[in-house]
């Protein structure tokens, strides 16, 4: 029994930064320990609420993980043949022990990520987190650009991986993709040779889809990922901190010890002294370890429970393979980028005889043009240091409005080309049975 | 950092208070372990094939008369198959010091080695190109850096069409003889 306290030991040596005993401890966590070492060394009580920021930058981040360990474990068994990656994706499902379970968590996860960047802009608009505070150097403008481009890889992410099963579900998703890519002037068509490696949907764009899925744009996610946490660092942290700054009461501290000097002898009274007041930090600020560490690895299990429950359930789909010969009606983008669909199939403008390709006005221009509004405006917000870290500002209340309108709008466009559009894009509503359309011509 | 609040009370409710904490901290540990220590299991046995896309073990080489006096190499399979009259054998063609494929080679003077107990004049054995093992005609090892004898395989007769089975996932001795 005297191997018990040996043991104990080398537990509390191993583990100590995870559970520190005391606030210098905690301290002395983030600097030994690797993970630790992300966090600062205390946080305030306003960064920490779940109702501030719902914990979706975290979110997002444990998504990518899972993308990452269920996407690793599938590169081992699907190939990227255009004559055998079918078959392999129909062996994950059917074949390989808990295939199916890999290939729905991957799955999920990604159509979830997708969803949670786009809420995490949301948030960080709605809150004016990309507006400076008092401190000084901040330059949050510029972390609100990296996260539209993160934002940006994450669709491509999603829409490079959408070809892989090479069913044709695939095949067409990316056939309408590419096309509206093409639209973009003067570089279009070049553009479209580079992303399919030819003219056509063939071995050239699989593999070059499969590579950039895979290697490139993770490694633009990690890269972009750890520019935006530092600059959240740089900046001064979260913006609710900034707001918290600002109403904070000065309190009365303690003069400060000052030598008294006299001139012949002794004074009556009080001599000079400093008279100082202190905004109280440290009643607002708690340890990193445990307080954060907690919450995220909280968020970490949630998010990985939640997926797990949702992959059970939902079950990722797999048609018939990828046929060039027969194009399915509707052919449909993935969910993400159906409320450009629905835009460029009513923006085919007629100009007399000219006529304007709807994949231009709707595919390149619009989404070009919005993203341009989005990198423009934390430039030109006029509001001031009161509406940082705020939810629903009350100076930020119109362009607030203004935002959620058009988020709106990009939702109704989603919703209408999932539930609404069936063959020749018809509208129907949800529970109209379509019409058979025949498979071969 | 973790210690619970001091609670008033008799010595009794203190202790109660905290060993409940710690069992639910306890069972929560566990839980997750089995939930973690399950995902992990199903990632690595989805990677442990249940499929094999390789040739079969089992296959037949065509009817007995259509076989060549001698020695046949099938190739694809790396298999020496010999008839001696009704006699029917198999040696397999893999080098047992590296795997690399053995070349049966004429000999100029037929060798007299011991096979089966018995000594004879046998005009061939197999070479392995790539180290120099070499093997007498049954297949015994005696030179190079090859540990062991070249496998004899298992040679049926198939009941529906009366054609050679080879059965690559049976080694037997080296007197096996398949008569017909």
């Amino acid at each position: 029994m005297s191997l018990f306290p040996t043991i104990k030991n080398a537990y509390r040596r191993l583990t100590w930064t995870w559970n520190p005993a005391s606030e210098k401890e905690a301290g002395d966590a983030i600097v030994k320990n690797m993970l630790l070492h992300w966090f600062p060394n205390k946080v305030t009580k306003g960064s920490l609420s779940w109702n501030y920021s719902f914990y979706l930058g975290t979110i997002s981040f444990v998504l990518f993980l899972i993308l990452v360990v269920t996407g690793v474990i599938l590169q081992f068994l699907y190939v990227p043949s255009v004559e055998r990656a079918y078959a392999s994706v129909k062996d994950i499902e059917f074949a390989v022990s808990f295939g199916w379970v890999l290939r729905a968590m991957h799955r999920i996860a990604a159509h979830l990520m997708v969803a949670v960047v786009f809420l995490h802009m949301v948030r960080v608009f709605l809150t004016g987190a990309y507006k400076n505070g008092l401190a000084v150097g901040a330059h949050r403008q510029v972390n609100w650009i990296v996260g539209l481009l993160l934002l940006i890889v994450t669709l491509l992410l999603s829409f490079t991986g959408y070809l892989l099963p090479w069913d044709q579900l695939a095949y067409w998703a990316i056939t309408v993709g590419t096309n509206i890519a093409s639209a973009a002037p003067v570089v279009g068509g070049w553009m479209r040779m580079f992303l399919l490696g030819g003219a056509v949907i063939d071995q050239g764009a699989l593999i070059r889809f499969y590579v950039l899925h895979v290697v490139f744009l993770p490694g633009v996610v990690l890269l972009l990922f750890s520019y935006h946490m530092w600059r959240v660092r740089k900046d001064g942290g979260l913006a609710v901190v900034d707001h918290e700054a600002l109403t904070e009461k000065p309190a009365s501290a303690a003069p400060s010890k000052a030598k008294t000097y006299s001139l012949l002898g002794i004074t009556n009274g009080t001599s000079v002294h400093v008279r100082t007041t202190e905004v109280d930090e440290e009643g607002d600020s708690v340890p990193s370890v445990p307080h954060l560490a907690r919450r995220v690895w909280l968020v970490t299990l949630g998010t990985i429970l939640l997926v797990f429950a949702l992959s059970l359930i939902f079950r990722a789909p797999l048609e018939a393979p990828a046929n060039p010969y027969v194009t399915p009606n509707p052919a449909k983008a993935p969910w993400y980028f159906l409320w450009l669909q629905e835009i460029v199939t009513v923006t085919t403008i007629k100009l007399g005889a000219f006529t304007v390709n709807g994949a231009l006005v709707g595919g390149i221009i619009l989404p070009a043009l919005l993203l341009a509004l989005a990198v423009w405006w934390p430039y030109r917000d006029r509001t001031g240091v009161e509406a940082v870290g705020v939810w629903f500002a009350p100076t930020r209340r119109r362009q607030n409005m203004a935002f959620l309108a058009i988020c709106l709008l990009i939702i109704v466009f989603t919703l209408i080309g999932t539930f609404f559009r069936g063959p020749y894009w018809n509208f129907y509503w949800p529970w109209e049975v379509w019409p058979d359309m025949p498979v071969k011509f | 950092m973790n210690t619970p609040p001091a609670r008033t009370g008799a010595a009794g409710t203190e202790r109660s208070q905290e060993s409940r904490r710690t069992f639910l901290q306890k069972i929560g540990l566990a839980g997750l372990l089995a939930g973690l220590g399950g995902l992990g299991f199903q990632s690595v046995r989805s990677l442990v094939p249940n499929v094999s896309y390789e040739a079969p073990l089992r296959f037949k080489i065509g009817v007995p008369a259509a076989l060549a006096d001698g020695v046949t190499f099938l190739e694809e399979r790396r298999l020496y198959v010999f008839k001696e009259g009704k006699s029917f054998y198999a040696i397999s063609a893999a080098c047992t010091h590296l795997g690399c494929t053995v070349k049966y080679t004429k000999l100029q003077t037929p060798k007299q080695v011991e096979i089966d107990g018995q000594r004879r004049d046998v005009p061939f054995e197999f070479h392995c190109p790539c180290h120099g093992s070499k093997f007498y005609a049954d297949g015994t090892n005696y030179t190079g850096p090859a540990p062991s004898p070249l496998r004899w395989y298992k040679l049926e007769m198939a009941p529906d069409d009366g054609q050679l089975l080879v059965d690559m996932g049976s080694e037997v001795e080296r007197n096996f003889r398949l008569t017909v």
